[in-house]
């Protein structure tokens, strides 16, 4: 009887601890209408979310608000720039330049080169849009379709969408800067920041997350169009970067190293000329190779801050957000300038009533009402698009809930 | 090959576009008709978002794959004949394999980065997770089950210990051990994707999984999917005909 007891009373344990799981964990309750924000790890399962209705809508980074449309499951309801409150959102910061603080300090002439290569490139990009989207469009894919159901459209034709949208800016100015805090403040908040930027001041902030030593001198080389020679390198260089549009200043500097090579001495050019996606690439000033480049894409930019801290790559681009993180947890990374400013945007069902941000509200203050909130996807926890879209609905009145 | 091998194969091709075709929403079921052009041209440069043709993917994975599963066999099967050996050994070490074990060759990722830095040796590593497991645990139950008295036998009739290895014990055991190679490789194959997680590599059966799944590709994934089952199921094909040419004196011997 004994040897019975036992598990029974063991099972049973069991299931009231799995019982009370289900019971006890409820939500707390939001006052007022809701929205549920819910996180995908990323852009990729958002189409396929939309598509099958188990969301309302979402926000992203291009070019993955334009696929809805030529996908026929959704329409763009906002471009990020022009988020509620009017004008909070213009021309907010995004994407940034990172260099590890050993990488400016050792080999200032490298880092400089390699931040002119990207200066030169955005000015580039800016002035040739159509071209800048085409050679994107070979780097993410390989020029090739995406298919999205059973719709089928040319990767050239969504960046050259999508490309509009984001505005390719270097330039770390004050204001810049400031306007990089506010998601300091929305990490703060959201409490994952806990070593040196929990609670410095605004003052310390800058000084923690920024360094534009390297910015300055590449751009005075630019200027003048005379560029330094570093010395070169030892071992090979690891650069970061993400899979996106946003980091078209990458992509247009090695693509027309060409170009670069023979209108300013400066340029990254690619070992494996074929390649839609080069790995290794030479960093050449005046004729000479002075770095060999490891590029290296990762999945998100938190994986790229861990490459950073671990000594696998120098320099990265990628989103505020991680690079502050990253910065307050002890990595020693510097923000050195910006890589874009704005280029998110929201897309909502194809049903949906919402044709602009107003009638969005109503329809989701009438969902919640109704008992229905809205779902809307959000790609991480504190990313860029998070915090904007968690702002923009507490500024228009309704309350946020995870889900 | 006999015919009804591929007869169910097929009806679950046919249930499935009948099924996508009823359900109408190619996000939940899309229709194989956006999957067929990608493999019907393994050397295309066109659907793969510049990845490379499906086939220099297939060959970048074979190639890690091969290399984690040499390894591990070279170190799972010495390592396994002295546990299965050696009683003292093997209370040593059961402990730390069997907490190791079920740790998910996922989950070594950040740290294999950090360990091994970015290239081949850490996706080696994550492949090497993978099959060293089933090699060890295979080789150690090979040689324990090599019959008592084929070894009583040899020593009487005067074997040495290295004689009573390489003559009784190795041969006795091969059978298992090679059950074990086969099920490692197995699960050495699985761990393509996990492996291709690691950033740094433009290439690859699993990298290719995972850049589709970035941009909602479902067909690519799909074709990926395929190509990883076919080719896992053609090399268990290889290690099964050789155990029925090599090893089929066990079943006589029971």
């Amino acid at each position: 009887m004994k040897r019975i007891l036992l598990p029974l009373f063991v099972g049973l344990l069991l299931c009231g601890v799995l019982l009370s799981g289900c019971v006890t964990e409820k939500p707390p309750a939001a006052s007022g209408e809701t929205v549920i924000v819910t996180y995908t790890k990323g852009t990729g399962p958002m189409p396929t979310l939309l598509g099958t209705d188990q969301i309302d809508g979402y926000i992203a980074w291009q070019p993955f608000v334009e696929v809805p449309p030529l996908a026929n499951i959704g329409k763009v309801l906002v471009y990020s720039g022009d988020l509620p409150p009017a004008g909070r959102w213009k021309n907010h910061p995004c994407c940034v330049f990172t260099a590890r603080a050993d990488a400016i300090s050792g080999s200032p002439d490298i880092t400089n080169a390699l931040t002119a290569s990207l200066i030169l490139a955005t000015q580039y990009l800016e002035k040739n849009p159509d071209e800048s989207a085409e050679l994107v469009a070979d780097w993410l894919a390989g020029k090739g379709n995406f298919t999205y159901g059973n719709i089928s459209v040319s990767s050239v034709e969504v960046l050259a969408r999508a490309f509009p949208t984001v505005k390719f800016v270097n330039e770390p100015t004050d204001e810049w800067k400031r306007s990089n805090l506010e998601f300091v403040y929305a990490q703060r908040e959201l409490g994952v920041l806990t070593g040196s930027l929990q609670n410095s001041t605004d003052q310390e902030s800058l000084s923690i997350l920024f360094d534009s030593t390297p910015y300055d001198a590449a751009k005075a080389m630019v200027d003048k169009r005379s560029f330094v020679t570093p010395r070169p390198a030892k071992g090979p260089i690891g650069v970061g970067y993400l899979m996106s549009d946003h980091h078209a200043a990458l992509f247009v500097a090695i693509k027309k190293w060409q170009y670069f090579n023979d209108t300013y001495g400066i340029a990254i050019r690619p070992r494996d000329l074929a390649a839609s996606r080069p790995d290794t690439a030479d960093l050449i000033v005046n004729g000479q190779p002075v770095a060999e480049l490891k590029l290296v894409s990762g999945d998100a930019g938190p994986q790229l801050m861990q490459l950073m801290s671990t000594g696998n790559i120098q320099y990265a681009l990628v989103g505020n957000p991680p690079a502050i993180a990253a910065a307050d947890k002890g990595t020693p990374v510097k923000i050195v300038m910006a890589v874009n400013e704005e280029g998110s945007g929201v897309v909502v069902s194809k049903s949906s009533p919402a044709t602009d941000w107003a009638s969005f509200v109503a329809w989701a203050k009438e969902r919640s009402v109704a008992g229905k909130p809205l779902k809307i996807a959000a790609p991480g926890k504190g990313s860029i698009q998070d915090v904007m879209l968690r702002y923009s609905l507490e500024a228009s009145g309704l309350s946020v809930r995870e889900g | 090959m006999r015919y009804h091998r591929v007869l169910l194969p097929l009806l679950l091709v046919a249930a499935w576009e009948l099924a996508a075709y009823f359900i109408a929403n190619p996000f939940i079921l899309p229709s194989l008709t956006t999957v067929v052009p990608i493999l019907a041209n393994p050397m295309s440069m066109t659907y793969t978002l510049g990845t490379g043709s499906l086939l220099e993917n297939a060959f970048a994975s074979i190639q890690r794959v091969g290399l984690g599963f040499l390894l591990a066999a070279s170190i799972a099967i010495p390592l396994g004949i002295l546990m299965g050996r050696s009683v003292a050994l093997t209370d040593l070490l059961d402990s730390p394999i069997e907490l190791l074990r079920p740790i998910p060759p996922l989950a070594w990722v950040p740290l294999a980065l950090a360990w091994f830095k970015i290239g081949l040796t850490s996706i080696v590593f994550i492949i090497f997770i993978g099959a060293f497991f089933p090699i060890l645990l295979n080789t150690v139950d090979g040689v324990r089950a090599v019959k008592k008295t084929w070894v009583e036998v040899a020593t009487t009739l005067g074997a040495s210990e290295r004689q009573i290895l390489t003559k009784v014990v190795l041969p006795g055991a091969a059978p298992t051990v090679w059950t074990g190679l086969r099920v490692g490789f197995g699960i050495a194959w699985m761990c393509v994707v996990a492996a291709e997680w690691l950033p740094g590599i433009s290439q690859g059966l699993g990298y290719l999984i995972l850049y589709a799944y970035n941009f909602g590709q479902t067909n690519l994934i799909i074709a990926g999917m395929v190509v990883i089952g076919l080719i896992g199921l053609a090399i268990d094909l290889v290690f099964k005909r050789v155990e029925r040419r090599w090893f089929s004196w066990r079943e006589l011997e029971r």
